[in-house]
């Protein structure tokens, strides 16, 4: 239970009430007062003192002043009154209760406001920092604007006095030019005065002084201009340099982001080309460059060089049996089999590349050449060792031959000779048969 | 690259929109006129003549030929005449006198395909020596002609007998010194670059840069060959000092890398030979300062004399557009006027300040 404190003195004036509060023992800080516009409470543990005041004051205004042991209220009243008592005497509880509570909601909105306020203002501050510092960069930037502006008027000013620099130079030459033109007109003149008055002696002598000077300057201006061509050296006979290039497969340019890529998708490829169709338990035995068509083919085409033929064969047929899509191999075999009069394996393996080498592209055109010719060849060859009907069919095969060939590769002499050898043959043939 | 106050700026003094695809631009030599080089969209070729008033450009005059244009140059007349030579989609290469462009002064087909890059030297008043130009096309030559002799090229660099070609992607002159001497210099898609002395008729040099070379220019054409810059896909570049041969690691170089985008062309300044601009892919331009070494060659263990390749500094970079930068072209006679063109169909004349300053 509080100790209600009753021991107080005031006083008055029209305007003011002046409340001594005395507090024993006790210190006091400004959060044990409470006050409204008519309510006032002072409550520090254990003692509470309370007075519901006689009139509104205005709660704001008012101070309450701590001192040792003893609170000094200035209470500033609302309206200009005496006040009979400074407390409103009040007998029933609940109408207290009531004050109280009152009290205590206006306080608490009163506070509510407060914040607000403060809120408020602390927002249009934070607006006004904002564009204070808005206002600043703008300024910095204007400053490099204006400095650049500068610059470029700078700038233009003295492109149009070069401008005009120029123009006066080049009307200075045309003036010349024309000065010189009508120079020259002059001389001319001159001149057919000259021989006009060859008969006229006195005039004679007067011409030619003053044609000598110009005849002179004519002649030194000539000069200077044969000797500038002279000084052109002849143009340079006609060479040509021959050049190889750092080798790449693919069309487009090299950049170096992808030639990991490439590295990759050429290996692939090799790969692929490997086993195609293998049939794994015969070449088990095989070591593993064996195995590769293409080592093969190289294989191949060394023993075709030195003359191997039978083993360029054997070769081919091992890299065939690994991988049967590769028209090369079927070429080179063909002409392994020409060398060794086995023709018609050789047109066999004639047709079978070019039936792989379709597409007909710009790529496979000198492979299909040489199909082509060595399919001619064959059928050449084979007519010289038959007769009759099937004679006719293989020389107009082998025409066929080499006329395709000859489309492909218009530029090529050999074959437009054994092309012409050929139709000598047949129409020298079918006279005769 | 804020705007320090003594880096040299570009300021972006004219945009002109055109109305076909720009492929070379140029200045006319001792004038505010300069040429554009391109394709109108009904695929003819377009040569249009502007000059520069004031703030902006006038077109003076259209010509319109029968194949689209793809470069050009003034390298090989004389000032008096200032024929243009230009290349064409077709391979064929054309001077035309600008005052009476309906028939060409000297005309020849020259490759089967497209001619990619043109140079030219001997002319304008600049070195000593025949006039001389060169062109590289897709089909892997090289070659080189003199306008006083018809149908034949004085040189001609191609491919081995069945070698399989590479695109030619760019040419240069250099190393005019005096009238016997002269260099080629080709740079092709495999990344390869090979350099052609033409007083030998041979093979002097060549080395690859792992990316296909885009552009190809030496400091000068008419001094003894000081430095060349080479610029390739892949945003790199690399300077080479040309000075000193090593007999088998070549010509020292130093390379940098400037975005990822292609950098299409460089270009040196006239007025100052360690200067130069790179355009590139992103439609950027890089202004850039070559400083040479303490010592430009030094020997390496076996005695042979080995070039020292300086280094290479940023003095600026402007993005100017978002397609790439494919032509820049310094005028002579102005310093730090420039005219680049872009494949977003647009002129720009550039002035590069400061450069007094640096």
């Amino acid at each position: 239970m509080p100790v209600w404190l009753r021991e107080y003195s005031w006083r008055q004036t029209g305007s003011a009430v002046y409340l001594s509060l005395p507090l024993p023992g006790v210190r006091v800080t400004p959060a044990n007062i409470f006050c409204t516009d008519q309510y006032l409470k002072v409550s520090i543990h254990p003692f509470l003192f309370e007075a519901i005041l006689y009139a509104p004051i205005d709660e704001t205004n008012s101070t309450a002043k701590i001192g040792n042991g003893i609170i000094f209220f200035t209470l500033y009243k609302k309206e200009e009154a005496m006040w009979d008592s400074l407390t409103i005497e009040n007998d029933s509880k609940e109408k207290l209760q009531y004050l109280r509570e009152n009290a205590v909601l206006k306080a608490h909105e009163k506070a509510k406001e407060e914040t607000e306020a403060k809120k408020v203002t602390k927002q249009e501050h934070k607006k006004y920092a904002l564009e204070a510092t808005m206002e600043l960069e703008e300024a910095g930037r204007k400053r490099i604007e204006d400095m650049k502006e500068k610059e470029r008027q700078k700038v233009t000013k003295e492109l149009e006095l070069w401008k005009k620099q120029q123009e006066d130079a080049e009307k200075q030459k045309r003036v010349q030019k024309g000065r010189k033109l009508h120079k020259e007109i002059e001389q001319l003149k001159e001149r057919k005065n000259g021989r006009m008055d060859k008969t006229g002696i006195l005039n004679k002598g007067t011409s030619e002084t003053r044609l000598k000077p110009t005849k002179d300057h004519g002649s030194y201006s000539m000069f200077s201009e044969n000797l500038k061509e002279e000084q052109l050296p002849a143009p340079r006979s006609a060479a040509t340099i021959k050049i190889n290039f750092t080798s790449r497969v693919f069309p487009t340019a090299l950049r170096e982001s992808r030639v990991a890529e490439e590295e990759e998708w050429l290996r692939k490829q090799a790969e692929a080309r490997r086993t195609i169709s293998a049939d794994l338990s015969e070449l088990e035995d095989l070591k593993e460059e064996e195995k590769n068509p293409d080592w093969l083919k190289d294989k191949g085409n060394k023993m075709f060089a030195t003359g191997n033929y039978f083993g360029a064969v054997n070769a081919y047929n091992l890299a065939l049996r690994l991988n049967n899509k590769l028209p090369l191999l079927y070429l080179n075999r063909a002409a392994c089999h020409l060398k060794l009069r086995n023709l018609h394996k050789a047109i066999e393996d004639s047709s079978k590349a070019l039936e792989l080498l379709t597409p007909p592209v710009p790529d496979n055109e000198n492979a299909r050449v040489k199909a082509y010719v060595r399919r001619g060849t064959a059928f050449c060859e084979l007519e010289l060792y038959t007769e009759g009907e099937s004679l006719k069919e293989a020389s107009t095969k082998s025409l066929q031959d080499y006329e395709a060939a000859l489309k492909i590769d218009p530029k090529n002499r050999t074959i437009e000779k054994d092309a012409e050898k050929i139709r000598h043959l047949i129409q020298g043939k079918t006279q005769d048969s | 690259m804020s705007s320090g106050p003594e880096r040299p700026q570009v300021v972006a003094h004219v945009q002109e929109p055109l109305p076909c695809t720009l492929f070379d631009c140029k200045w006319v030599p001792r004038s505010a006129r300069l040429l554009c080089l391109g394709s109108a969209a009904r695929g003819t070729g377009l040569i249009r003549l502007y000059e520069l008033r004031g703030a902006r450009v006038e077109l003076l005059r259209e010509i319109e030929k029968a194949k689209p244009i793809k470069c050009g140059t003034f390298g090989a007349t004389s000032l008096q005449q200032r024929y243009l030579a230009t290349g064409d989609f077709g391979g064929n290469l054309n001077i035309w006198n600008l005052e009476a462009p309906e028939i060409p002064v000297y005309s020849v087909k020259g490759h089967k395909e497209i001619i990619n890059s043109i140079d030219g030297v001997g002319g304008l008043g600049i070195g000593e020596g025949a006039p001389e130009i060169v062109t590289g096309s897709r089909d892997g030559t090289v070659k080189v002609w003199d306008p006083r002799q018809k149908d034949t090229p004085v040189a001609n660099m191609e491919p081995v007998q069945g070698e399989s070609k590479r695109d030619c992607w760019t040419v240069a002159f250099g190393n005019a010194y005096n009238q016997e001497e002269r260099v080629v210099c080709a740079g092709y898609d495999n990344g390869d670059i090979k350099l052609f002395d033409l007083k030998t008729m041979s093979l002097r040099w060549e080395t690859n840069i792992k990316n296909g070379v885009c552009s190809l220019e030496f400091d000068r054409k008419d001094v003894n060959m000081n430095k060349l810059v080479a610029t390739s896909l892949e945003g790199k570049f690399h300077v080479f000092d040309m000075r000193t041969q090593h007999p088998t690691k070549g010509f020292a170089s130093v390379s940098e890398k400037v975005q990822k985008s292609t950098i299409w062309q460089v270009r040196h300044l006239p007025q100052n030979r360690d200067i130069f601009m790179t355009s590139g892919g992103a439609g950027s331009l890089h202004l850039w300062k070559y400083e040479y070494p303490a010592q430009r060659s030094k020997k390496d263990s076996e005695g042979a004399e080995m070039g020292v390749a300086g280094s290479v500094s940023l003095l600026q970079n402007v993005t100017l557009s978002t397609q790439p930068i494919s032509s820049l072209d310094w005028s002579p006679d102005k310093k730090g006027l420039c005219v680049c063109g872009a494949f977003d169909q647009t002129l720009r004349v550039l002035i590069v300040t400061k450069l007094n300053k640096v």
